[in-house]
């Protein structure tokens, strides 16, 4: 057949034809072979990961996939070429310099790209394709006998993983629960935002109240401090009263969310976006002139309860509760809620009433997050709660996508990690992200990954084919 | 794609990881200094401050061939993070330096609400951590590796109280304070406190507060001006200076404003002008009339970057060398990061008498320094002049 | 509190509500037509003020060069135009990037990219002047009047002035030229009016001008007044002025202005009457008691947001 110019592939059927060809073989690979693969990846960097990356000339394992020393050259780079323009009469005598150095810097990334490839990459994708049969079978067999306990398997594998990576520095440890905090942080605004509608900026507020919540209960109870005094209780029992005191704070900031619900549901429209914004300068001069709490100078010595497996712990049950309750009744009716009310009323759903249960209902989740935010950092101040992370969290949200569970985990990872690969940008980062921001917002308005139903008993079946084993 | 170019593709990778294994060599590690500072966020200034000035010192070192540590001379590497200004930003940027980066010492963070939890995280890590900024006493307070080279508020706010009392004899003061950020909020507690110990209960007659951003100050000073207060102290950073001098003129008020320390910035002449021109503050150096090696650093300083510099680049220059001769007492470095650690904090726990350009240091217990405070006037031609010492 | 001290608020206030209501418009009107929030407006007022820092130091340059005598209001008035122009170009860049892509997505994408936006404008600021602060030139010299007990200066005045002005003559086109009834039908239909051949893309870029000239000269009185500029200070300025738009009732120009000088009001009482501490906390408790009594605004009407989502 001869091959006539509009026969040819077009770019974007080129890399669709491409990515589909990357991705042919591993169509049938289940979630659980995925996961396999990445604890063997995990692993292999715990045991050999040090002297592959001191061979490949890095001085330790890269933090975050070297994604951080990726910019690092690219910064060390720019600030060199920035240097060399500063004095133009000069240029042509210090090129040669320049490029050398360019020529070092740049020499670092094959050993960067070959690490990531060795480690990560190829493990995962080796095994994911090489086990397919026996992971198949063993998902199946698993789904068939009792699906939840499939589940928890497959949860339990993922806090494996997770744990294993940050396991190799304190860094990641510190950045995944930080991670794990926000993905609750966002999907509870999600539940606003995105499944109701409405435009909330009190989140902070609520995050401020559920910090201070917890902090006050678990440094007050089992802490000498110089702020609220000495301990009533033995510090041992704290581990086990944590998620009381977690609780307390998602359940005082469900009590502030009713002060802002009261006021701005009584009519649709934008009232609530200034309410709520009000509410949010409100709890944080509120928090100011609390001197009982520390005050400006904030509240800290928290307890280190907020390790790991406890954060993972209340993330998995942050979004199983939230799904659920999106994919309720309720839910549905949120949904019917937000896209006419009207309407929705007219079908017998109680609007005020559904409004109003899903504005606590996130409230308290943001506040059960800020309780545990609190402990990651072991700190707060009422000035970490103000506009700046009303910005950050409604990024996450819109870059995530609205109406969406996966969506808001995405968002909330992908914006939390660039932050944090962004870092060797300095001050040229809080050019980069939100340009890639806007890009994102106008290519797809409603967020990477928008308006879809998560079930993840349904994300881990077997992908057998039809046909029988592969 | 089968699984034989899988393989195909595996054994190629492999073997091209090993050849580039036999020629790359690891970076010799070299002394790595963290520094935490706010390059974005609220304050760019203080950090772009300390920044040039642990850059100066940088500059020193590998002029030298490296720092001299017992003999050898090892390259010295500065890892500068940046906390936007945020006290969660701060703790991740430690952690990053200290468990990452595998830094000796870290210098910064510079305000109070970044230094107290990022101090926190030195602590657990077991990690020397030096503040050039930080003021409130919550950041070194029970944590052996933090330390810090200014001196305190409650110092600082009895040297005004005082200072105030003996120079004007006045008897009834008000205070304007950011109510929102800690370090203003802390010294005009602790110089109420002081204030009230000398002149009795309700001698502070206004006692009025803002909130962080401000710019409209006009409530707070009508206020004052009605109280009948003799003079405004306000513990605020140089560009809120500039406003309440001049909105305070603008409603007729011309008794003296007092300030601290946080007035020390070459920028408050540029944007207060003449309202400023005549008021005292406390602060931890006098710039103008300045000799030895604090006459250079400013020089070096103002060469380099066009301006005189900041209390915190002071602070931060002394804190550099600090550091420096905390690293050389040590003796060695062993290479082993947790003993090259602990012995830099017991050397600057060991250190007396530290001469550097704020004055001379030595720490307590708690790792804060004892040193002196200096008042100086604003001359008329904009300069601060150094009008006179106070030590504890 | 005394009666000098009362009047001294009042005078106060109405300076305070002149920004707050100036910033108020460019909000309400992006808001009552096009039904967004510009949250960029905020960091608008501060390119606007710094845009106004170079005029201004370029006229001063060029009077010094030429020895020509210029009077200080003639420079201001020079200065307060050319950044109008120069901002409102910004303003209609911001539209064309941040939110024509975005017309038709969810309202709160455009919010979004409105904010990353603003985020850009003050690291851009950042990046290209430093962390230094500038101040403004003082264009006329201050003289303080005392009229019994209070003190006013001429600045104040002239603020208080210029605001109102500039806010009669956007209400005089809004309701007096064809453009400003193209906007007003726009703001009372979006989908329909478009079709009766009513330019959309042109009335909303319009409206962004409008917008950010306002926030231009917003900033220059802002500077005048409180003459220490920083990348960071159109952000606290921007929300609270935010506040006002809203409560001041969709797409009244009349409301937005109200509600400026009354936040303006509010603030300054609040600190004067009660402990300063604890301003922000009672300021916006009064206005959520507002809200719940009017809950539309202080002059808007009920709609609903539905045919824009």
């Amino acid at each position: 057949m001869a091959v006539t110019s509009d026969t040819l592939p077009t770019n974007r059927e080129r890399v669709g034809t491409l990515a589909a060809r990357i991705s042919e073989p591993f169509v049938l690979v289940p979630i659980l072979g995925w996961l396999v693969g990445a604890l063997v990846a995990v692993l292999l960097e715990q045991f050999i990961g040090l002297p592959i990356a001191r061979a490949f000339g890095m001085v330790r394992i890269p933090a975050l996939f070297g994604i951080l020393i990726f910019f690092e050259i690219l910064s060390e780079i720019f600030v060199a070429f920035v240097e060399l323009l500063q004095v133009p009469s000069m240029i042509l005598m210090q090129l040669p310099d320049f490029l050398l150095f360019t020529l070092e810097n740049l020499a670092k990334l094959p050993g960067v790209i070959l690490y990531v490839l060795l480690i990560y990459i190829l493990p995962i994708s080796l095994v994911a394709r090489l086990t397919v049969s026996p992971s198949n079978w063993v998902a199946g067999k698993l789904f068939n006998f009792r699906s939840w306990l499939s589940v928890l398997l497959h949860i339990a594998l993922m806090y494996l993983i997770l744990h294993i990576w940050t396991d190799v520095t304190d860094y990641r440890l510190l950045v995944a629960r930080l991670i794990l905090v926000s993905v609750i942080i966002t999907l509870s605004l999600n539940v606003i935002n995105g499944y109701m509608g409405e435009f909330s900026c009190s989140h902070p507020g609520f995050i401020a109240l559920g910090a201070y919540g917890a902090s006050v209960f678990t440094v007050g109870l089992f802490v000498n401090d110089n702020v609220l005094g000495t301990a009533l209780l033995p510090e041992t029992l704290a581990r086990f009263m944590f998620p009381i005191g977690l609780i307390l704070g998602g359940l005082i900031a469900s009590l502030g969310a009713i002060l802002v619900a009261i006021p701005s549901f009584n009519t649709r429209g934008d009232y609530l976006a200034i309410i709520s914004l009000a509410f949010m300068f409100m709890v944080k001069s509120l928090f100011e002139n609390l001197e009982v709490f520390g005050g400006p100078r904030g509240l800290g010595g928290q307890p280190d309860l907020a390790t790991l497996p406890t954060v993972f712990f209340w993330t998995i049950v942050g979004i199983w509760i939230m799904n659920n309750f999106v994919r309720s009744t309720l839910g549905k009716a949120l949904n019917a809620v937000r896209d006419g009310e009207t309407a929705a009323d007219a079908m017998t759903v109680n609007t005020r009433r559904t409004k109003f249960t899903a504005f606590l209902f996130g409230a308290f989740w943001a506040g059960v997050a800020g309780g545990l935010f609190a402990h990651v950092i072991r700190y707060v101040n009422p000035g970490t709660f103000g506009l700046q992370m009303l910005a950050e969290v409604l990024a996450m949200v819109y870059f995530g996508g609205l109406n969406s569970v996966q969506g808001s985990i995405v968002g909330a990872t992908s914006i939390q990690l660039l932050g944090e690969a962004l870092r060797p940008l300095e001050i040229y980062k809080w050019l980069v992200i939100p340009l890639l921001l806007i890009i994102v917002m106008i290519r797809r308005p409603t967020g990477l990954i928008s308006f879809t139903k998560f079930d993840f008993t349904s994300l881990i079946k077997p992908k057998k084919e039809p046909g029988g084993e592969v | 794609m089968n699984k034989r170019t899988l393989l195909i593709i595996t054994g190629l990778f492999l073997i091209g990881a090993f050849i580039v294994s036999g020629c790359a060599q690891a970076a010799q590690p070299a002394i790595v200094i963290g520094v935490n500072a706010p390059l974005t966020g609220d304050i760019p200034k203080v950090g772009e401050g300390s920044k040039f000035s642990a850059e100066m010192w940088l500059e020193d070192i590998n002029a030298a061939g490296g720092l001299d540590v017992g003999g050898t001379k090892y390259p010295v590497e500065i890892v500068i993070e940046d906390n936007e200004s945020k006290a969660e930003s701060a703790t991740k940027a430690n952690t990053k330096l200290i468990t990452q980066d595998e830094v000796l010492v870290i210098v910064g963070p510079q305000s109070s609400k970044q230094a107290v939890p990022a101090g926190g995280v030195a602590n657990d890590n077991e990690t020397p951590m030096v503040s050039p900024w930080s003021t409130n006493p919550n950041t070194t307070l029970d944590r052996p590796w933090v330390f810090r080279t200014p001196f305190l508020d409650p110092f600082q706010g009895p040297v005004i109280a005082n200072f105030v009392t003996d120079e004007f004899g006045f008897s009834k003061a008000a205070v304007l304070y950011d109510v929102a950020s800690d370090y203003p909020k802390g010294l005009a507690e602790f110089f109420k406190g002081a204030w009230e110990d000398v002149h009795g209960a309700d001698s502070v007659v206004a006692y009025e507060s803002f909130t962080t951003k401000d710019a409209d100050f006009s409530a707070q000073l009508t206020k004052i001006r009605e109280s009948g207060a003799e003079f405004i102290f306000t513990p605020q950073y140089y560009n809120e200076v500039a406003l309440i001098a001049q909105q305070a003129h603008e409603l007729g008020w011309d008794a003296p404003i007092v300030g601290s320390d946080s007035w020390g910035s070459a920028e408050l002449m540029n944007l207060c002008g003449d309202d400023c021109k005549g008021q005292f503050f406390s602060t931890h150096y006098a710039a103008a009339g300045a000799t030895g090696a604090t006459k250079e650093f400013i020089d070096r300083y103002n060469e380099k970057h066009g301006y005189v510099p900041d209390d915190v680049g002071a602070l931060t220059w002394d804190t550099m060398l600090i550091i420096q001769k905390a690293i050389q007492d040590c003796g060695t470095i062993t290479g082993d990061i947790a003993t090259d650690r602990a012995c830099v904090r017991d050397a600057l726990a060991q250190i007396k008498d530290f001469d550097g350009i704020t004055g001379k240091m030595t720490f307590t217990e708690e790792g804060d320094p004892i040193k002196c405070a200096v008042i100086v006037q604003i001359s008329d031609a904009g300069e601060f002049e150094f009008y006179q010492q106070v030590c504890p | 509190m005394s009666l000098e001290g009362f009047l001294q608020n009042i005078v106060n206030s109405l300076q305070l509500g002149s920004f707050y209501a100036l910033i108020a418009l460019g909000y309400s009107m992006v808001y009552g037509v096009l039904l967004l929030f510009n949250f960029a407006h905020g960091d608008i007022f501060m390119v606007g003020a710094y845009i106004g820092l170079f005029v201004a130091t370029a006229i001063l340059a060029l009077v010094a060069l030429t020895s020509i005598v210029l009077p200080g209001w003639l420079i201001l008035v020079l200065t307060i135009l050319a950044a109008m122009l120069l901002t409102s170009f910004v303003g209609i860049t911001v539209e064309r990037i941040g939110y024509r892509p975005l017309r038709n997505a969810p309202r709160a994408s455009a919010a979004i990219t409105g904010l990353m936006i603003g985020i850009i404008l003050e690291t851009g600021n950042l990046i290209i002047l430093g962390a230094e602060n500038y101040s403004f030139p003082a264009l006329i010299e201050t003289s303080t009047y005392q009229i019994a007990g209070v003190s006013i200066t001429n600045k104040k005045i002239m603020i208080v002035v210029v605001a109102l002005l500039l806010m009669l003559a956007l209400h005089q086109f809004v309701q007096r030229t064809k453009w400003g009834m193209a906007m007003r039908a726009t703001a009372y239909d979006f989908a329909v009016v478009p079709l009766m051949g009513v330019p959309l893309n042109q009335i909303a870029a319009l409206t962004f001008a409008l917008g950010s000239g306002l926030a231009a000269s917003a900033g220059i009185l802002f500077s005048l007044a409180y003459p220490v500029l920083s990348p960071y200070m159109g952000i606290t300025f921007g929300w609270k002025a935010f506040v006002a738009a809203i409560l001041g009732g969709r797409g009244s120009i009349l409301g937005a202005a109200v509600a400026g000088f009354m936040l303006g009001f509010i603030e300054i009482f609040v600190a004067a009457f009660f402990p300063s501490t604890l301003r922000d906390l009672i300021a916006y408790s009064i206005i959520l008691v507002i809200l719940v009594f009017r809950p539309h605004g202080l002059f808007g009407e009920a709609y609903t947001a539905q045919l824009r989502l």
